[in-house]
């Protein structure tokens, strides 16, 4: 029996079987397989790190667009950061009122690779009209494109890896600059239970460059530990407490079919526990 | 063993076909031996997990055969990674044992999947600070041993007294220390220093329990475990039952490893070569061989070792001799005052116990072609014909 141990802690960690090999690259900076699981489908795992699994990957790319973009409300450009695997931009796209999408992945290599090997995870948006590839780093990008855009997503891997310039208050500042006024920012931020101190230092990070700036939660069962954070930035302070009904009437109206988001999920995610409060309050 | 031993000449048969087949110097790795040597410190340390040191003889070979087995790796650089990641050894199983490293080391080390890393001073510590979620450390202690020749502690190791110090920052910096580890020298006539440091080692880990509740559950005696060269060598059980006693006494919690690399290859490779030339110089007979100090040797010069040799002669007399490499250094003499029988150019020559800081440590000095090592004995590997995933 062959099986994947990840490698993310040191005296804690999940294993899966493999029960198919699909992909596997092995560079001097990197080592990336795609396997087949039983119980999460395709696995993608990036040195030693579970990336996203076909089983549970829609809690993650939903709760990271849909939030934003229905907080919002009226957003009609969007810029998804990192998000090579197509799922972000599969969920931004299901809203119709958006009407261009930016993505700038920093690999084209892993785009197309995603496309081949995870073609669920993309289900076809690659293809949709509305949508501008453009590989770059993405805290270059932000940091010289003239664009302007009403819900930025980072996407990023963690901030030990290749991501790690996602995680900096110069591209929090960068994001800023980029967003049109009542625009807002999200980005994934790690499994809190596990590294605290993240939530700590974007809390940190954000302050400086956005009026109002939180964080937001949804459990996904591969990335181990409990509920992972997403940060939140945006000078429009009422983005995050709309009522439950205007909330709904958006979703609604927005007529896309979700399996984790949903109004009442959406506005229960901004609930954090105590010991992240406290965390972000000390 | 004895420095030399004088064969008759058709024992030297199945080494000349050896090099008839793949030419002159070789280095012969027997996978079998290793095995023996794997199981026999095993079966001396029952219940110790054996991380090989893969510096001593990093070679592919080695690496499957005693992955196969289920033994750990001890690495210290980038290099070696690259060569766990070719043989798709588990990174679970290793250990990163260098105790200064740059920024890179560690990354390469986690990209890899290797968490646990040894430190022992604070400027270490702190490089782990943005990891800390990942990694858990040992912390190396070095033990002054006025009974001991070489200063042990010269290198690397903090002192016992530095542990506690490390331990708090450790904590105020967020960094989990799961244990300790030492070294207790290398090739140790006994086992004294081992028991001297496992005890001192098992102070520090109640001290510590006591002090804060904090288990220190790994303690790593390192390697030091002696083989045979010219001369007796005391017998692994006689070696390591002292360390089985003081192991005893730690705590049930400490779960103990150890790095073996000179007591696993040494004995695995053995050295032939040939007499390409031979001069009268004095009153002495000088035989010159295609391998020397600079090359299969250098561990005359780096280990300080000295192997036993073979030869082949059915002459009865003997003349005084001295045995040399092939580059144009006047060191490059691999043993003199030698009392042999004559050997004629093109003999062979053989190196027993040579697996050990002997091509790990060569040189291409003169540029002189390396001896090339070939593989015996080695059992095909289930991954290898899969050609699948690592981590099985």
């Amino acid at each position: 029996m062959k099986t994947y141990t990840e490698t993310l802690y040191d005296s804690y960690g999940q294993e899966f079987r493999v029960d198919k090999l699909y992909f596997e690259n092995k560079t001097e900076h990197q080592h990336l397989v795609i396997f087949e699981n039983a119980k999460f489908g395709r696995v993608m795992a990036l040195d030693g790190i579970i990336q996203t699994t076909q089983a549970d990957e829609f809690i993650y790319h939903e709760m990271l667009s849909h939030v934003p973009v229905l907080a919002h409300g009226k957003a009609k450009h969007v810029l998804i950061v990192g998000g090579g695997d197509g799922g972000m931009l599969r969920e931004v796209c299901k809203h119709q009122a958006v009407e261009n999408i930016t993505q700038v992945e920093i690999d084209d290599q892993v785009i197309e690779m995603c496309k081949q090997y995870l073609p669920e995870h993309s289900a076809g948006a690659y293809d949709d009209p509305r949508v501008n590839i453009v590989i770059d780093d993405g805290a270059h990008f932000v940091n010289t494109t003239d664009l302007r855009f009403d819900v930025i997503i980072s996407d990023s891997t963690d901030p030990i890896g290749p991501g790690g310039a996602l995680f900096t208050s110069d591209f929090y500042a960068d994001c800023k600059k980029c967003l049109n006024p009542g625009g807002i920012m999200v980005t994934q931020n790690g499994v809190a239970f596990m590294q605290l101190d993240e939530v700590v230092t974007t809390n940190k990070r954000l302050q400086p460059n956005f009026k109002d700036h939180t964080f937001y939660s949804a459990a996904v069962p591969t990335y181990i530990g409990g509920i992972m954070t997403f940060a939140w930035g945006s000078d429009d302070a009422k983005a995050r407490s709309l009522p439950l009904e205007t909330i709904k009437h958006r979703y609604n109206t927005s007529g896309i079919k979700t399996r984790y988001y949903n109004p009442a999920i959406h506005l229960a995610s901004f609930a954090l526990p105590q010991y992240i409060l406290e965390a972000i309050e000390s | 063993m004895d420095r030399l031993t004088v064969k008759p000449r058709s024992a030297a048969e199945p080494y000349q076909d050896l090099i008839k087949q793949h030419g002159s110097p070789l280095l012969i790795l027997d996978c079998d031996q290793l095995a023996k040597q794997y199981h026999q410190l095993r079966q001396a340390l029952p219940g110790v997990t054996l991380y090989y040191a893969i510096k001593s003889l990093p070679h592919p070979a080695a690496v499957q055969t005693l992955d196969s087995l289920g033994a750990g790796f001890d690495i210290a650089t980038s290099g070696e990674i690259e060569l766990l990641w070719d043989q798709r050894a588990r990174p679970r199983h290793t250990i990163h044992t260098h105790p200064i490293k740059r920024d890179d080391d560690i990354r390469d080390a986690l990209r890899f999947g290797c968490t646990t890393f040894v430190i022992d001073n604070i400027y270490e510590l702190e490089k782990f600070i943005n990891y800390r979620h990942r990694v858990g450390l040992l912390i190396r202690v070095s033990f002054p041993n006025p009974d001991t020749p070489i200063d042990l502690s010269r290198k690397f190791g903090c002192k016992p007294d530095e542990v506690e110090i490390l331990l708090n920052k450790a904590s105020a910096l967020g960094l989990h220390v799961k244990g300790l580890s030492f070294h207790a020298g290398s090739q140790c006539p006994d086992a004294s220093n081992h028991v001297h440091a496992i005890e001192q080692c098992r102070h520090i880990i109640e001290s510590h329990f006591n002090s804060t509740g904090k288990l220190l559950s790994i303690l790593d005696i390192g390697g030091g475990f002696p083989v045979e060269y010219v001369g007796k060598a005391v017998t692994t059980e006689t070696f390591c039952r002292p360390i089985r006693e003081a192991l005893a006494k730690l705590p049930d919690h400490v779960h103990v490893i150890a790095e073996p690399g000179r007591f696993l290859s040494a004995p695995a490779m053995t050295s032939i070569s040939s007499v390409m030339g031979k001069a009268h110089r004095g009153d002495s007979i000088w035989y010159y061989l295609d391998d020397g100090v600079y090359g299969s040797y250098s561990g005359q010069i780096f280990d300080h070792a000295t192997y036993p040799l073979t030869i082949f002669s059915d002459y009865q007399q003997q003349e005084s001799a001295v045995i040399a490499g092939p580059t144009c250094d006047s060191i490059d003499v691999i043993a003199e005052d030698l009392n042999i029988p004559p050997m004629t150019i093109g003999d062979l020559v053989v190196g027993h116990q040579m697996g050990a800081y002997t091509s790990a440590t060569a040189t291409d000095f003169n540029l002189f072609k390396r001896a090339k090592i070939v593989v015996i004995n080695q059992k095909p590997s289930d991954k290898a014909a899969d050609n699948t995933v690592a981590f099985i």
